[in-house]
């Protein structure tokens, strides 16, 4: 870690869940989250793609810190170069951490508190923080709606009165409250309308433009990601399967899973469209995993040593890593 | 003549005009596409051809044809029989149009039962073969399966075998592929083509992703504020858009404004029940907007075949 700018780096991180499978039955064990290493880098975004059931969101909970990861260390940028690591952090430490990562989650609808003024909502990380006066977080807050395009009258309302993409607004004014360094937005734009995702996705990217905030960007919308990422991360069951810069990833996809995702995405130019290639089946179930290859079921490039042998990343160079045997071969 | 006829439909609730004089007419084997935002209107539209407006609401129109016989003079009955079994319906959301208490046979006998009838047996294996046709792997068993058993893509499976299960002539989807993942979408978009092409039946896909729409339709109506403001045939609805929100729409999208740093967005919100303009419901929002736009409603104006609901339509190809 010794590169400037990284603000966070991810390593091995691994969530597992004991799950119950019925009354008396032995619990079983669901590894949501298995191995996943990344940085990022200050003013950069990492986007996340998978389909449900990936283990977006279980990442995006070690990220926050609302969860302790089971193995694995989440380093995070402290004060000025020094980093510290979170899985081993003391309460007063942690607290001082959890500032630097904040979280916008997909439904607007549900994120905001009814009974709170959003002038309230959005002092709320001020009083619990930081010593500054009423005047003050007033002060800050108001400067913050104005920011992300809240008009001053604004501050009185309640939640409902607002719009999807207004709350979403709010939602993005709250997480950027305390300066953090690293916000993690789960599906952020995706209960939206296509003209109203527009104007977040501005506001968003004119933001990082200002404070150089750095964005972990976890959405299933590929055209989206292409948009708005530096960096992404392709992840299938609970694992990291390719991960590579944003260019490269959409001009060179090299992992089988990668090219069926971005082929299954409709376009809307018949000269941007892929060769449509129809995944069969579904994701398997966490509790019961295929042996070897987790993707093996599905991929029409399988053969007998993905059934058995799990496959690590493997680095491509220029940043490109694939977790495939057959990437190769397959060209 | 068109499989199904709509001219003027209207649906109000109290004093908002949800859907305004919305026609259109689907073909034989034609895919109709219906796109726009939340509060367009798109989806009370395919509910009021169901008949499933309930009270408050009010469904209007001068002509509902289905088939050469008119939806609006028919008795009630009658109407009841056509309805899912000719004319049949797919939801948004699959998890919440099952019933949670029956399992799937249950829920895809009593289907065949009211419509078609049988014998026990026979409607068992009729719903197996369904099934089977809607591609469910080991589909024998997933017959005893209650919906929480399936994943979100099983069950929109198993909704579209129960939309199919009596030969519908016109299949309506309300968002079917919204709540699914990307290649479960594919999946199911290949099914609904694939039955689609080979009972030539008429498919009115309703959605918000115009992706799907470009992919899969062969028309398309465009809907903005409870009014149809552009229909046109597909690759001339995204290659020239002739109305203003149209372009706008696709202009926003993403794909559209790669290796660019701001999206090129349009400002402003649908207008709600209570905010509705007085001229133009676009006037607020367009970029073009002339004097004579707050003052007065465009009519959809154009040939049959491409018309749009605006005083100054584009002419020109927009990069």
């Amino acid at each position: 870690m010794s590169e400037p700018g990284v603000v966070l780096e991810s390593q091995a991180l691994a969530k597992h869940y004991a799950v119950s499978t019925g009354f008396l039955k032995p619990r079983a064990l669901a590894r949501a989250l298995d191995g996943v290493s990344f940085t990022l880098q200050a003013g950069q975004t990492l986007a996340v793609v998978g389909e449900s059931g990936c283990g977006k969101s279980t990442l995006a909970r070690q990220l926050t810190m609302i969860e302790a990861p089971t193995s694995g260390a989440l380093l995070l940028a402290h004060s000025g170069e020094e980093r510290a690591d979170v899985t081993h952090a003391d309460r007063a430490l942690k607290r001082q951490l959890r500032q630097q990562v904040q979280m916008v989650f997909q439904n607007p609808f549900a994120s905001l508190n009814p009974r709170k003024k959003i002038l309230h909502a959005l002092e709320e990380p001020l009083a619990i923080n930081t010593d500054l006066g009423e005047a003050a977080r007033g002060e800050r807050a108001r400067a913050m709606m104005a920011r992300v395009g809240l008009r001053p009258e604004h501050d009185a309302r309640y939640p409902h009165m607002f719009s999807g993409g207004q709350r979403q607004r709010i939602a993005i004014a709250r997480a950027l409250m305390l300066r953090p360094k690293i916000v993690v937005l789960d599906e952020p734009v995706s209960a939206l309308d296509v003209s109203i995702q527009a104007q977040v996705l501005n506001l968003l990217m004119d933001l990082q433009d200002e404070t150089q905030v750095a964005y972990v960007f976890i959405s299933h919308n590929l055209a989206v990601v292409e948009l708005i990422a530096d960096e992404v991360l392709v992840m299938y069951l609970g694992k990291v399967v390719e991960q590579a810069p944003k260019r490269t990833l959409f001009a060179a996809p090299r992992h089988p899973y990668t090219r069926a995702l971005l082929a299954s995405t409709p376009r809307i130019d018949a000269s941007a469209r892929r060769q449509r290639q129809v995944l069969s089946g579904e994701l398997p179930s966490p509790l019961s995993p295929p042996s070897g290859c987790a993707f093996h079921q599905r991929c029409p490039f399988a053969v007998e040593r993905c059934r058995v042998e799990v496959p690590v990343l493997e680095d491509l160079g220029l940043g490109q890593r694939v977790a495939c045997h057959r990437v190769h071969e397959i060209g | 003549m068109a499989l199904l006829e709509v001219k003027d439909l209207g649906v109000d609730f109290g004093a908002h005009r949800a859907v305004d004089n919305v026609s259109l007419h689907v073909d034989a084997g034609e895919v109709l596409g219906i796109v726009g935002e939340s509060g367009s209107g798109k989806s009370v539209t395919a509910l009021a051809l169901m008949g499933l407006i309930d009270e408050p609401g009010r469904v209007h129109a001068q002509r509902l044809m289905f088939d050469g016989r008119d939806l609006l003079a028919m008795p009630v009955n009658e109407r009841r029989g056509l309805l899912g079994r000719d004319i049949a319906m797919i939801f948004q959301d699959p998890m919440a149009s099952l019933n949670p208490c029956f399992t799937v046979e249950f829920q895809l006998v009593e289907t065949l039962r009211i419509h078609e009838g049988g014998s026990r047996k026979a409607l068992r294996a009729r719903a197996l073969e369904l099934l089977k046709q809607v591609e469910i792997p080991d589909a024998e068993r997933r017959l005893a399966a209650y919906p929480h058993q399936l994943s979100g893509g099983m069950s929109q499976r198993v909704m579209v075998a129960m939309a199919i299960a009596c030969h519908p002539r016109l299949l309506i989807a309300d968002e079917p592929t919204t709540a699914l993942d990307v290649t479960i979408q594919a999946q199911m978009l290949a099914l609904l083509l694939r039955l689609q092409r080979g009972t030539d039946m008429a498919l009115v896909l309703i959605t918000h992703d115009l992706g799907v729409v470009a992919e899969v339709a062969q028309r398309v109506l465009v809907m903005y504020a409870g009014q149809v403001v552009e229909t046109a045939r597909v690759p001339e609805l995204f290659e020239a858009p002739r109305h203003p929100y149209t372009e706008a729409l696709l202009a926003a999208l993403p794909e559209h404004n790669i290796g660019q740093r701001r999206l090129r967005s349009m400002g402003g919100v649908v207008p709600g029940a209570f905010d509705r303009p007085s001229g133009c419901l676009l006037a607020p929002r367009c970029r073009y907007v002339q004097p004579r736009c707050h003052d007065e409603r465009p009519a959809l104006d154009g040939d049959i075949g491409a018309q749009a609901r605006c005083f100054y339509p584009l002419t020109r190809v927009t990069a």
